[in-house]
């Protein structure tokens, strides 16, 4: 892409998506990563993309990462029980995570810090419905987006929910982007209400955004073991907004 | 950005078709700023990262955030409106996204002259970048009345 856009200095690195200056709470690591960019203003003389050889270390610790917890709830309650159960079991470790760092990532779909069950009742709903038109009412919650794309953001509050109840467990445990998905698709209650508003999306053939939003959902590879996106590439966009 | 070869067949080969179909941009004039330890350096980001107060990016955004300098990090929140990369490394240490700290520290041991006092936010995932041009205008005229010299771009 940097080759389409032909910026006048760029620096290719070898780190996964998500982590562009390659390693979290490694300020050597990172400068070193910027020093080598800052670099090409001396050097390069013409539009230049220049390669970073440099792997970042550990990146693939949690290639077979599996979660300490048990996880299993009452299978045979509703969707909205068991996953309000499964939040509950990961709520001390996240409180944990958000006490050490002193911040969440929870709250981009519009949900107060602290409504997390708000949250997975809403999206369990939506689960169980299939409605994907209508915003589900929660009390004291100003949604940021409209449905479907709601949907979407909902789902990624509680991704981060998840991730950092993981986060705190003692170690270096916390998954990687692969090992997170592998682990919520496979194991986890979230995964099971992910698929089924993904099929919900998937049947709203007449609803503009639904397939597109399927695929901003459920990451590659992990609906129905292929892409969450439409065949049809020309998506419909709003650049006004 | 990631090998292709390191990412889930499915994303590699969505990704590949969009590198392919994207129209050809620059290259722009070719600029040299002042030298790194005089120059004043912004961040812009592509990772639909922003206050929580500011509007989120929605699907095909082209507009973007400013993000003050001084903002804190438990201020930020990302509604970039991607699946398929790793949210956990910003929530672990946002520095390795908005590397704010770095040119701060940076800017104390001398190796370039200043932090900007605003930094541009973007939401990524655009497949023809040209939409972008009355946007990345705008803020080019923003970043010179700011003093930049340099914008130290970060794609997510």
């Amino acid at each position: 892409m940097s080759e389409a856009v032909v910026p006048p200095r760029a620096l290719w690195v070898p780190f996964p998506l998500g982590r562009p200056l390659g390693v979290v709470d490694d300020s050597e690591f990172q400068k070193s990563v910027m020093r080598t960019a800052f670099g090409l203003l001396d050097t390069a003389t013409e539009p230049t993309i220049e390669d970073y050889e440099i792997q970042a270390p550990g990146e693939g610790l949690s290639e077979n990462w599996s979660c300490p917890l048990n996880l299993s709830t009452e299978s045979s309650g509703s969707l909205t029980d068991r996953l309000l159960a499964e939040v509950a079991l990961l709520r001390p470790w996240a409180i944990e995570t958000r006490r050490q760092r002193g911040r969440t990532l929870f709250g981009a779909s519009g949900a107060g810090e602290d409504q997390v069950d708000e949250l997975a009742r809403a999206f369990a709903s939506i689960a169980e419905t299939g409605e994907v038109t209508s915003a589900p009412v929660v009390v004291d919650v100003a949604w940021a987006f409209d449905m479907p794309l709601l949907a979407r953001h909902i789902a990624d509050d509680l991704r981060s929910f998840y991730h950092e109840a993981l986060a705190a467990q003692p170690g270096d445990t916390a998954p990687n982007h692969d090992a997170l998905n592998r682990w919520i698709f496979g194991e986890t209650v979230l995964g099971e209400a992910l698929l089924l508003v993904a099929d919900g999306l998937t049947k709203a053939s007449d609803l503009p955004m639904a397939q597109l939003v399927r695929g901003l959902l459920i990451p590659e590879g992990h609906y129905r073991g292929g892409s969450a996106f439409p065949e049809e590439t020309n998506f419909p966009i709003n650049p006004g907004t | 950005m990631v090998r292709l070869s390191d990412l889930h067949p499915v994303e590699a080969e969505h990704l590949s078709m969009r590198a392919l179909a994207m129209p050809a941009v620059g290259p722009g004039e070719w600029i040299t700023p002042r030298p790194l330890d005089q120059a004043t350096v912004a961040i812009v980001s592509t990772a639909g990262l922003h206050r929580r107060i500011d509007p989120p990016f929605t699907v095909g955004s082209l507009d973007y955030r400013l993000i003050p300098g001084d903002t804190e990090f438990d201020d930020l929140v990302l509604s970039h409106i991607s699946a398929n990369f790793d949210r956990s490394a910003f929530g672990e240490d946002p520095n390795i996204v908005f590397p704010i700290d770095r040119l701060r520290e940076f800017a104390s041991s001398g190796e370039i002259g200043g932090v900007a006092r605003w930094h541009y936010s973007f939401m990524g995932a655009m497949p023809d970048p040209s939409q972008f041009e009355k946007a990345g205008e705008e803020i080019g005229r923003l970043m010179a009345q700011d003093g930049v010299d340099i914008a130290f771009l970060v794609p997510i």
